[in-house]
């Protein structure tokens, strides 16, 4: 898993993110999320990258 | 709301409610022996229970020669009430069939289908065809057969009567056990009275009801679920469904869009299962005008069916920890239980049947060391935690929880319409495969994987297969030579095939000399190619067609890969 930036262009891809949720009611919202971290791990594809971004993304820091 | 299914939810039955039913064959009960006597006998073999693992456990003796007690609680094949349970066959059950000798009746009665079609709502979501895939189109057996369960064990019923061996007793139950150094007694309970029978060891293929469990105390992994389904096995009077494929709906509008099986059998049977309500009542789901009427929804308001079978069922996800307890081996539905989804259940049952039956024939004949038996947990045991792990994600996708996991699976079934990549997470089962053993003491890591019954040529161009030559072998493991022979190796050979239980051929390919009289031609290199030798030069066969150790020269290395393939190995994980 990269910890260091590989994003080309981190302000314009959350930007991206942040338009594509407004307007959407919580579930909509919900179901763009669970899309998109489907289309995203298919790019991703490597399965060892994928675990770690899971087992990453459930350490939430106090 | 009834609360039958707070019962069905533990049995994992079939249970016949409604239908024409079908007509199964009866077998005679014959008073035993130990009634006339009054003695304990003593057995070699003795099996406890008469459904699929248990039969094919018995016709495999047979065929090697070995004695064996059969022990059955009714007098006919199948489940009391003519269920059909289990009706699709893999490639792995088919070529154990053909070394079997039945393999002939199954195709004429029952169905071949490759083409598998999934749909959510309108929309075809994902699909395949076994036969374009490389894994299952070099054999001689198809990848599937669609079968009625009954016809699979009345055939081989019949073709143990053809081979003897196997004594078969219909109506004696099992009605108690023990087991001490000197052996394991039964005590069987029959129509003219109790009786008592001694075995060195026992097999127990009674199904997901075991009362072995309890006695021998084994413990378990289990899970829970509350999925809900209704088979209805019809007879169409008026259009038939499309009768190679098999279609399933994890969305069916026409069943409130829960899933749907649409599955071809033999006889024009059709087995068409639908998923309920969690808390939907049995009895009410099962009725018969309330399965007409969800018929009608289906296949449209014309539609004409005879009522076969009508049966609810519930199912549980449990696999047992050791398979082994003293002399007791455990297999099929008595050791691990898991979801229809895949067909995952009687093949393990076929295939757990298939791999101790070799190991207890070449014990009992002095080939092979009693270590080599417990091998069978290590492999089966590997197996069946695979089955239960695949067949919980199938699960899991089908009845998704509130929340995240009906989230996801909206989310996948959306980009399997839009994008090919998603059509993979539509999990509506994973049909089951013949499972590689990784963690075998038995096996080196070069061996572990399964031989598909590939064809070759014999010496005078008539084409052979697989099974063949392990018939050949008659229980002794098979080494195959691919390429050329030099005469230092043949006189090897030469003196291993005397002094160790092995049958020895040489592969001739394409320009290879042949040096053995005992060669066969693989021109195209199936037969390479089936063994997984990777560049090797020798793969070491087992009798139940599992590759237990490739190699180069031979020498010490490959004496070694018998008597390690024979049970006289150390126990080595590590470098396994």
């Amino acid at each position: 898993m990269k910890t260091e930036l590989n994003l080309q262009d981190a302000d314009s891809f959350y930007e991206q993110l942040l338009d594509a949720h407004q307007g959407l009611s919580r579930e909509q919202s919900e179901l763009l999320n669970a899309r998109l971290i489907l289309l995203l791990a298919n790019q991703v594809g490597d399965a060892q990258v994928l675990k770690e971004c899971i087992e990453a993304a459930r350490q939430v820091p106090k | 709301m009834a609360a039958g299914f707070e019962q069905t939810a533990f049995t994992n039955s079939y249970e016949f409610t409604q239908g024409a039913g079908y007509a199964l064959p009866e077998y005679p009960f014959v008073v035993p022996a130990e009634l006339r006597s009054g003695e304990v006998s003593h057995h070699p073999i003795v099996i406890a229970g008469g459904g699929l693992a248990g039969l094919t456990l018995a016709c495999s003796l047979a065929r090697y020669g070995v004695a064996a007690v059969l022990l059955d609680e009714d007098n006919t094949v199948g489940v009391k009430g003519a269920s059909s349970r289990g009706i699709c066959y893999t490639q792995k059950s088919l070529e154990i069939f053909h070394r079997l000798g039945i393999y002939e009746r199954i195709a004429a009665k029952g169905v071949q289908w490759s083409v598998g079609r999934t749909f959510a709502g309108a929309d075809e979501v994902y699909s395949f065809d076994l036969r374009q895939q490389s894994a299952y189109n070099l054999s001689s057996q198809p990848p599937f057969i669609n079968i009625q369960q009954f016809y699979v064990e009345a055939y081989l019923v019949q073709r143990i009567r053809e081979l003897g061996h196997v004594d078969l007793r219909w109506c004696n139950r099992v009605s108690a056990f023990e087991q001490n150094d000197e052996g394991a007694t039964l005590t069987v309970t029959t129509p003219a009275g109790e009786y008592r029978i001694r075995a060195d060891y026992i097999i127990d293929a009674t199904g997901s009801h075991s009362p072995f469990r309890a006695w021998t105390g084994a413990s378990f992994t289990a899970r829970k679920g509350d999925d809900r389904w209704c088979i209805a096995d019809v007879r169409f009077r008026t259009q038939q469904p499309h009768a190679t494929e098999r279609h399933t709906w994890v969305q069916a509008p026409f069943n409130e869009n829960r899933a749907v099986w649409q599955h071809p059998m033999g006889d024009q049977v059709w087995r068409i299962d639908y998923q309920m309500e969690p808390d939907a009542d049995p009895q009410y789901v099962s009725r018969e005008d309330v399965v007409r009427e969800r018929l009608a929804r289906h296949f449209g308001e014309g539609c004409e069916v005879e009522m076969v079978w009508i049966g609810p069922y519930a199912y549980r996800s449990e696999c047992i920890d050791h398979m082994r307890h003293g002399r007791v081996f455990f297999m099929g539905d008595a050791a691990k239980v898991v979801s229809p989804f895949g067909a995952r259940g009687g093949n393990t049952g076929i295939a757990d049947a298939d791999n101790l039956a070799w190991k207890l024939a070449a014990v009992l004949k002095g080939r092979a060391a009693a270590a080599l038996l417990d091998t069978y947990h290590e492999e089966r045991h590997e197996a069946a935690c695979q089955n239960v792990l695949v067949t919980n994600r199938t699960t899991r996708f089908l009845r998704p929880a509130q929340g995240a996991e009906t989230l996801f699976r909206q989310a996948a079934l959306g980009l399997a319409r839009q994008y090919v990549f998603a059509r993979q997470l539509v999990n509506t089962g994973r049909m089951a495969i013949a499972n590689p053993y990784t963690r075998s003491s038995a096996c080196d890591g070069t061996g572990g994987l399964p031989v598909q019954n590939v064809s070759f040529e014999w010496p005078d161009g008539s084409a052979g297969c697989v099974n063949e030559l392990l018939q050949w072998a008659d229980g002794r493991l098979l080494l195959l030579r691919f390429g050329a022979l030099g005469r230092g190796a043949l006189e090897r050979l030469r003196a291993l095939v005397q002094a160790a239980p092995v049958r020895c051929v040489q592969v001739v390919g394409v320009g290879d000399t042949v040096a053995a009289v005992e060669h066969v031609r693989d021109v195209d290199g199936h037969l390479k190619g089936a063994c997984h030798v990777f560049g090797h030069s020798w793969a070491l066969v087992r009798p139940d067609s599992y590759v237990a150790a490739c190699g180069d020269d031979i020498d010490a290395a490959l004496v070694r890969a018998i008597a390690q393939s024979m049970g006289a190995a150390e126990l080595d994980r590590d470098c396994a």
